[in-house]
């Protein structure tokens, strides 16, 4: 039996793919400890070498999770192609971008437009709170505008080595075998050809899909889909001496007026205001939503003028399936906005990335194909690292934006010094910080005790109307 | 979709009638004196009807929407022209600028002032509540505008904590004590006439002391018949997220078999 077993193994080490895999299904009780530790195999499959070419991956789609993971995969030495259907494409964002992304992509200063260090918060009975006097000099929520950003990030995907193409995502031929090409059918404009653009077709060896909500990548592997919210914004040119109020100062506004499950805002761009609200229940009452935003920022924007008016999906959760064979999917594709805050710049612009390394990884370099396992290794990776983020945010959503009172509740709590500091670390730099547990004790009492009498308070209100 | 449409017509026609002079006045200052439209450029070719009402027209004319699902485009475009619809008759609605905000003789500079509400020489909590529910009350209905002149800066901390309990807290500990009584004593009875064993003896008892458990957690949690099917609503709600992004890694479980290590 040893000896039958010890064949087995010594078979492994210059065995072909057949037998590698079937060997490690064996159960562990028949090897010895030592000889397993030696024996690492360190693929899941031994993916055969590309001998005369390096791996071709698309990345359909151009905002920053495309750019993103279009450098990481040029300059891991993959050959890549980005596709982008709109390069000068204005899209309609809050446009918030917290500071560690300034750090970890390596923006320069001038991308953003305006440093945010102060921001109001107002309750549906007009109590305002001041956030921000916990900020330290050189932190700042940077707003930046969406045109901008993401063509910086193409343009240095495009100078680590990846070709980006100005075109349409039209549908893609799954492969038959686990190792032959995707084909990709998209339709190239190129400025020659006007409107209608040339179709073409192109053959690829996996693809990142970071084509926004409504994600075409998603379709085709039958993702599945996602509960949305509507965001609906307009940009208002206001007055020289109103914006100086707005020169670092954002605002929002919660209330069943403004919106029944998200929140109204007023955001500084570069020389107007974007004002504007959302909600995921009541999509058909957005316009009414908007107009109680507009009015309760009445007097601060009065004498404005819109001058754009847009409105977007936003996903509220990942979708069922972030991944098949050799398709990902990150940023919004996938979900990957956080709940109460409503945040997906960063998150598209790290998971782009995050798949990128993914890949790089289990290519090696672009020399070897990939398989799923290897693209799974970046969902566990995301997962892993920003679950509590996203379950946090999900708990605060669901208890301060439940009613009226929950809401009072939750501005009254931003007006603790402690949950000021604690919000914004865990917003700017993307990490949950420990802090003192006897400070945590007295928030918690804090926090029931708000939300004790914000519930006392509408019963009151309750008994006044009978 | 033309349910859609109804909604905000209404909303925005219906309100001058029924709640007379505040949320109507508000709408129309809203209208006019706020906002003027001008025609920004579209690129990707909207419906904008570049209307002939000028200065007036207050409600956006063009929506820019980034492809969103089948249903929005249909809504919005409906709204849009709906309220074109109501910017041509608001303007025969137009009056003053008058706009009514809360006004208490008590409130002063966003507070209320705890002088105005002694009784016998100390603070009376209690109205100082009424009052505050009063305003909020008066808020949720007519959504004012906030100001930089004229912040509000009440905290609802101000008021002590024995206030709070002195008028929610205890007459509803008195409620609920009252039916836990009730119910014990019955139970009791009950249980004593089924099997004999006396009150001193029950407590001694597993199954018993479960069943003064179960009866104390639903006195407390169970308060309406509405709970019961909100409890079970907020136990689904607090795992949802959870399923959702775990979905991934469900189908998972198949295919993984084929690629493990």
């Amino acid at each position: 039996m040893a000896t039958v077993t010890l064949k087995s193994f010594t078979g492994l080490r210059q065995s072909s793919t057949e037998q590698t895999n079937f060997v490690s299904h064996v159960p562990s009780s028949l090897s010895l400890p030592q000889r397993r530790s030696s024996l690492r195999v360190t693929a899941s499959r031994a993916t055969p070498k590309l001998s005369n070419r390096k791996l071709r991956v698309a990345v359909i789609g151009g905002g920053p999770a495309g750019g993103a993971a279009a450098e990481t995969l040029a300059q891991g030495g993959i050959e890549t192609i980005l596709i982008e259907r709109k390069m000068d494409n204005c899209k309609p964002c809050g446009g918030a971008i917290p500071l560690c992304m300034v750090g970890e992509f390596n923006l320069p200063l001038d991308i953003i437009d305006r440093r945010v260090t102060k921001m109001k918060m107002i309750s549906p009975s007009n109590i305002a709170v001041d956030i921000g006097r916990t900020l330290k000099e050189h932190e700042y929520i940077g707003m930046v505008r969406r045109e901008v950003l993401d063509a910086y990030l193409r343009e240095r995907a495009e100078k680590s080595g990846a070709t980006v193409i100005n075109g349409l995502f039209l549908k893609m031929d799954h492969p038959e075998n686990w190792d032959s090409p995707y084909t990709l059918h998209y339709t190239e404009y190129d400025g020659k050809t006007g409107a209608t653009g040339t179709k073409k077709t192109m053959e690829v060896d996996a693809v990142i899909g970071a084509d926004g909500a409504n994600s075409r990548v998603a379709k085709s592997i039958d993702a599945g889909d996602y509960d949305y919210a509507i965001a609906f914004q307009e940009r208002i040119r206001i007055p020289d001496e109103k914006m100086t109020y707005y020169e670092d100062l954002a605002e929002m506004y919660v209330g069943d007026d403004v919106s029944p499950d998200f929140y109204g805002w007023v955001f500084p761009k570069c020389d107007h205001v974007a004002v504007g609200t959302g909600t995921v229940t009541h999509k058909g009452d957005i316009k009414k939503f908007q107009l109680a935003t507009r009015n309760r920022a009445k007097d601060k924007i009065l004498g404005g003028k819109i001058i754009r008016v847009e409105a977007h999906p936003i996903p509220e959760h990942p979708r069922p399936r972030r991944l098949s064979k050799r398709v990902a999917l990150v940023g919004d594709a996938a979900g990957y906005v956080t709940k109460c805050s409503g945040e997906g710049i960063y998150f598209a612009a790290k998971s782009g990335r995050m798949c990128a390394e993914a890949i790089v990884e289990g290519s090696q370099n672009g020399k070897k194909m990939i398989d799923e396992g290897d693209l799974r290794k970046y969902l566990e990776k995301w997962d892993k690292t920003y679950l509590p983020t996203y379950r946090v945010l999900d708990v605060l959503q669901k208890v301060f934006y439940r009613s009226n009172p929950a809401r009072e509740a939750f501005v009254e709590m931003c007006a603790d010094e402690y949950v000021q500091k604690m919000t914004f670390d865990s917003y700017l730099y993307k990490r949950v910080a420990p802090g003192s547990p006897l400070e945590d004790i007295k928030l918690a009492v804090n926090t029931i005790g708000s939300l004790v009498r914000a519930n006392a308070l509408r019963r009151e209100i309750e008994k006044l109307s009978v | 979709m033309a349910l859609f449409s109804p909604p905000v017509s209404s909303s925005s026609l219906q309100n001058p009638y029924f709640i007379p002079k505040f949320s109507f006045s508000l709408l129309s200052t809203n209208r006019f004196s706020l906002l003027s439209v001008t025609r920004a450029s579209s690129d990707s070719g909207s419906t904008s009807a570049t209307s002939a009402t000028a200065v007036e027209a207050p409600e956006p004319v063009e929506v820019i929407i980034k492809e969103a699902p089948q249903s929005t485009p249909a809504v919005t475009k409906e709204e849009i022209t709906t309220a074109k619809n109501v910017a041509v008759e608001g303007e025969e609605m137009k009056t003053t600028e008058t706009v009514i905000k809360f006004q208490d003789a008590r409130w002063i500079n966003g507070t209320w002032d705890l002088k105005q509400f002694e009784k016998d020489g100390k603070t009376d909590w209690d109205s100082v509540i009424v009052a505050e529910a009063k305003r909020r009350k008066w808020l949720e209905e007519n959504p004012e505008t906030t100001s930089n002149d004229e912040p509000v800066l009440f905290d609802t901390s101000i008021i002590p904590w024995w206030a709070w309990i002195k008028r929610y807290h205890l007459p509803e500990a008195e409620l609920l004590n009252g039916r836990a009584a009730m119910i014990g004593f019955f139970m009791a009875y009950f249980v004593d006439s089924l099997t004999g064993v006396g009150l001193v003896d029950q407590m001694g008892n597993f199954f018993c002391k479960t069943l003064l458990f179960v009866a104390v957690a639903g006195v407390l949690f169970i308060r309406k018949n509405e709970d019961v099917d909100k409890l079970k609503n907020l136990f689904d709600e607090t795992t949802l997220y959870d399923k959702q992004w775990q979905a991934a890694w469900k189908n998972d479980d198949d295919e993984s078999l084929a690629s493990k290590k």
